[in-house]
């Protein structure tokens, strides 16, 4: 599931670019998990203003 | 309270679409700066001192370079080894080994490698791939073309191929004469061996193994 980290110059890049799984936690993190935080937010706005 | 959806309000997509737009700006920002910084050039101390650089010195042709299989990152990587004559001498100074890899890579550039060979990934396939040229077993002391070129050295077998690659026919598809002149053959040779130098994550994958890709043929 996770490999050893072995690109020559560590970075953040390198640690993304090792598997899906890791590609999956990124996504999941910038757009995922924001886009359900603003769908609540959203959702509660607009009760709000019904 | 009323039925509310969120999914069809434009709202909702736009600051989906300013959040997720906004981070991916940042992010290829960071990239760019990442990049800058492992791309690089060492620099002759970096050399002596065993360091290793993504992109090492110009005068990383005074040295020998091999491509060995690293288990650890799955794939060959370049090792610069003990020093090694290139074109009678292993001593060249920074300068005149930067002077000289300038004038290979503009050359490359002005007779347009690329629009046939592949170099970082860049350009055509329907030449050999050059990223790794200078390790290819055809051009070593036991391969064809320095018995073919009747010359004894790696780079002078390169050199002489270059200028005038229409007397030693290789593949079906044969290098056109362009006029290369010895001066600029020496410097796209240092160009070669410099790039087979570069640490590009493996790549070509498994060089050395596909036949026609990278070793002729």
């Amino acid at each position: 599931m996770f490999e050893p980290f072995t690109d020559i110059v560590p970075s953040f890049f390198g640690w993304l670019n090792q598997g899906p799984l890791t590609l999956t936690i990124f996504l999941h993190t910038v757009i995922i998990l924001p886009m359900i935080w603003i769908y609540k937010q959203e959702k509660a706005r607009l009760e709000k203003e019904s | 309270m009323a039925k509310t959806s969120v999914w069809s309000d434009n709202r909702f997509w736009q600051r989906s679409a300013a959040w997720i737009t906004g981070f991916a700006a940042v992010l290829l920002i960071w990239l760019t700066f990442d990049t800058a910084g492992q791309i690089s050039m060492g620099t002759d101390a970096d050399l002596q001192n065993k360091v290793t650089k993504r992109v090492p010195g110009p005068t990383v042709i005074n040295y020998k370079i091999t491509y060995e299989m690293s288990t650890k990152r799955g794939h060959e990587v370049p090792v610069i080894g003990e020093k090694e004559k290139f074109f009678g001498r292993d001593d060249w100074s920074e300068e005149e080994a930067g002077a000289l890899l300038h004038l290979g890579k503009l050359g490359s550039q002005t007779k347009n490698c690329m629009n046939c060979h592949t170099l970082l990934g860049n350009g055509a396939y329907y030449a050999p791939d050059l990223t790794k040229a200078w390790l290819d077993p055809a051009w070593q002391n036991d391969g064809t073309m320095q018995a073919m070129t009747g010359k004894s050295t790696k780079e002078e077998a390169m050199a002489e191929f270059l200028q005038h690659p229409s007397t030693y026919p290789t593949h079906a598809r044969m290098m056109p004469d362009l006029g290369i002149t010895a001066e600029e053959a020496k410097g796209l040779v240092a160009f070669l061996k410099h790039m087979s130098s570069i640490d590009t994550n493996g790549f070509p994958r498994n060089f050395g193994k596909i036949q026609g890709a990278v070793n002729g043929k």
